[in-house]
């Protein structure tokens, strides 16, 4: 009975209800886009209100924020904090420097596309998006959490080889741990 | 005491007869000098003269001149004057005398000046990576390192929308606003 | 054997109304914080969803065995705490393993909680942890004094070591042990602010600079079980501050008014103050708190 097919699809939609309407977000404040998240957070938008809300730790957070601009030194750190997630896990890319280097776009140092590097899940552009951008991000996630489309992780753990070698052609030397998740 | 920026200069070209100054408006002096000295020169400023604060080190890649140009920029608290020292390296072999030993923190700029130029400071006790990591091209900061070309080798680019379409030409085909004539130089 | 189903039936009942009203609470807790921030805030109910998410996170964290013990310590203490307790007056409806001694034990096992955690974080190896953990252990040697001491006046002033007695005195004289001994409920509710870790003695977890201290090696179904023993063990405490001081509860309704007043204090003292450093919360309590629980000791052996 527990494992039948009906009662699974029960489970299933309180569980993506549930994780819907509870994302605790990782900020990872890389460039200017850091600046536009107290906004979103405190009175004048409030996004506690949509059940987002600010977690301190990766092992804690379902949601992780690259706000900005990636060099090769952040990517790395970016990688290690992602794989440190634990699923469901989704990655929002924030600002037109994840989608397509923004105007780091001639940069020696900056990666220009986000997503051959890590799945993302949603763009918000914009140069910086204004905190409402940034709250129809967060409520574009949740209807794709409802509709269980939102698998980034997914999507990662199956084409891992891919995205490996992408991020080994930035960052040379790769020394990085290997977790067995 | 009070200095003023002529005694300053006559002072310094008492000491070193090879330094050539330029007297700028307001509370600033230049000068020129051989890059042997420049230890010499900061160190009686600093020690005789009084200007306590080294306020930067920046580095001028002259591509034409085949020369890297170093600007030392020295403070004084007391006479509220700073002095620019300027020298020349071979652009070839970039060497120059460590200066830390004057300054604490005159160790990273020299850092960052050899990462991004090149420029080699003798006897300067740090590890090679400062704020590029595993980085494997050229000195980045110099002006015959393609920035674009390296770009575009390396991290791979968005291609644009097949129907992205010009702004202003759309803006002036959808309100027949008349554009101004300034404003077509600017076409992307 | 009856009554061994009885107290079986009690524990669960009283588990699920604790972890029932101790989520609502906390819930409130971040309402009335965000109504006093002039925002909206959450739905009270946004706990029990962030309760439910951390339940079904896959969890694949492995550092040792204690620290998968961590959680399961805390979640054992605020059980056994819970069950200590009597609910309401009289053992009414949730029979209770409580006996003669029992506010002895409970001191002791009170502690028991944080020292478990501060094993399993400290085999996580993060140095937050580490951190968040020396913090934690100062702090409750700052307000242990305090609330010991004004129950060690409890315990001379009515020459009993059972809550079910204290209670039964409360019953009989129609006369709240808060205004009978006035400064042990001081020197406690005092106490209870450090109990209960929010600001300014939110030291041990503070989010901003030590990453939540202790929990921040643990996800999921860790902080789910930390998160449930966090609320089951709000509620026991401040059932035990309603059975000592506000002369218990006749009902659930009345239990739950007198709880919500007393978890307002902390609550409301917390959101209009900032954080205090670890030196300045141990002098916090070593302070005023201890003084008050001398003066309770003294009014109970001498009056």
């Amino acid at each position: 009975m527990i494992n039948d097919k009906n009662s699974q699809k029960i489970v299933d939609i309180i569980r993506n209800y549930a994780r819907k309407h509870s994302l605790w977000i990782l900020a990872y404040g890389t460039g200017c886009g850091a600046i536009e998240i107290p906004p979103t957070m405190t009175s004048r938008y409030d996004a506690e209100r949509l059940g987002v809300r600010g977690a301190a730790t990766p092992r804690q957070a379902d949601v992780l924020l690259i706000t900005g601009y990636l060099t090769t030194k952040t990517l790395k750190r970016v990688i290690r904090v992602y794989e440190q997630m634990q699923d469901p896990k989704y990655v929002i890319g924030f600002g037109s420097c994840t989608i397509n280097g923004g105007m780091y776009w001639d940069s020696y140092n900056t990666i220009k596309a986000l997503d051959r590097y890590l799945p993302v899940d949603v763009y918000i552009n914009g140069c910086m998006p204004r905190p409402e951008s940034v709250l129809a991000g967060f409520a574009k996630l949740q209807e794709l959490i409802q509709a269980g489309k939102a698998d980034g992780a997914k999507k990662y753990k199956e084409n891992l080889e891919w995205y490996r070698e992408n991020q080994k052609k930035v960052i040379p030397t790769w020394r990085m741990p290997e977790y067995n998740w | 005491m009070e200095k003023t920026k002529l005694s300053i200069i006559s002072q310094i070209k008492n000491h070193f007869n090879d330094a050539r100054e330029k007297n700028y408006p307001y509370n600033r002096v230049d000068f020129s000098v051989r890059k042997e000295i420049v230890p010499q020169v900061l160190l009686y400023l600093k020690d005789v003269m009084g200007f306590k604060h080294l306020s930067h080190i920046s580095c001028v890649d002259w591509l034409e001149d085949n020369e890297f140009e170093l600007v030392f920029i020295v403070w004084s608290p007391a006479d509220k004057i700073k002095v620019f020292v300027h020298t020349r390296l071979d652009r070839e072999h970039p060497v120059m005398d460590n200066l830390d030993m004057i300054w604490r923190h005159a160790h990273t700029y020299e850092r960052e000046m050899r990462e991004m130029f090149g420029i080699q400071f003798t006897g300067l006790d740090a590890p090679e990576e400062f704020l590029l990591e595993d980085w494997q091209g050229p000195p980045p900061m110099r002006r015959d390192f393609d920035t674009e070309t390296y770009a575009a080798e390396t991290y791979w680019e968005r291609p644009g929308r097949e129907d992205a379409q010009d702004v202003r030409e759309t803006i002036e085909k959808r309100t027949g606003e008349v554009l101004p004539d300034f404003a077509k130089n600017y076409k992307r | 054997m009856h009554e061994i189903i009885q107290i079986t039936w009690g524990a669960i009942v009283s588990f699920i109304l604790a972890f029932t009203v101790g989520i609502t609470y906390m819930g409130l807790n971040r309402k009335i914080t965000a109504r006093i921030q002039n925002r909206i805030g959450p739905p009270w109910y946004q706990n029990f969803i962030d309760v439910i998410k951390l339940g079904s996170k896959q969890t694949s964290i492995h550092h040792g065995v204690m620290q998968h013990m961590g959680p399961a310590f805390i979640m054992v203490t605020s059980v056994m705490s819970l069950l200590i307790i009597p609910i309401l007056n009289q053992n009414r409806f949730f029979p209770n393993l409580n006996f003669h001694g029992d506010l002895v034990f409970l001191l002791y096992i009170m502690v028991f909680g944080p020292l478990g955690m501060a094993l399993g974080a400290g085999q996580t190896g993060n140095p937050n942890s580490a951190i968040g953990v020396t913090r934690g252990l100062s702090q409750m040697a700052g307000f242990e004094i305090p609330w010991v001491m004004a129950l060690v006046a409890l315990m001379i002033q009515y020459k009993t070591t059972s809550i079910v007695d204290l209670m039964n005195i409360q019953v009989e004289t129609g006369k709240w042990l808060m205004f009978s001994s006035p400064f042990a409920f001081l020197a406690a509710l005092l106490a209870m602010l450090g109990m209960f870790r929010y600001a300014p003695f939110d030291i041990v977890g503070a989010p901003q600079e030590l990453a939540s201290g202790p929990m921040s090696e643990n996800g999921g179904k860790y902080l789910f079980v930390m998160m449930s023993a966090g609320s089951v063990f709000a509620f026991a405490k401040l059932t035990l501050y309603v059975d000592l001081f506000m002369g218990g509860a006749n009902n659930l309704i009345i239990l739950v008014v007198k709880t919500f007043s007393l978890y307002l204090f902390p609550m409301l003292y917390g959101i209009v103050s900032p954080r205090y450093r670890t030196e300045q919360s141990v002098r916090y309590f070593w302070g005023w708190p201890s003084l008050f629980g001398l003066l309770a000791i003294l009014h109970a052996m001498f009056f």
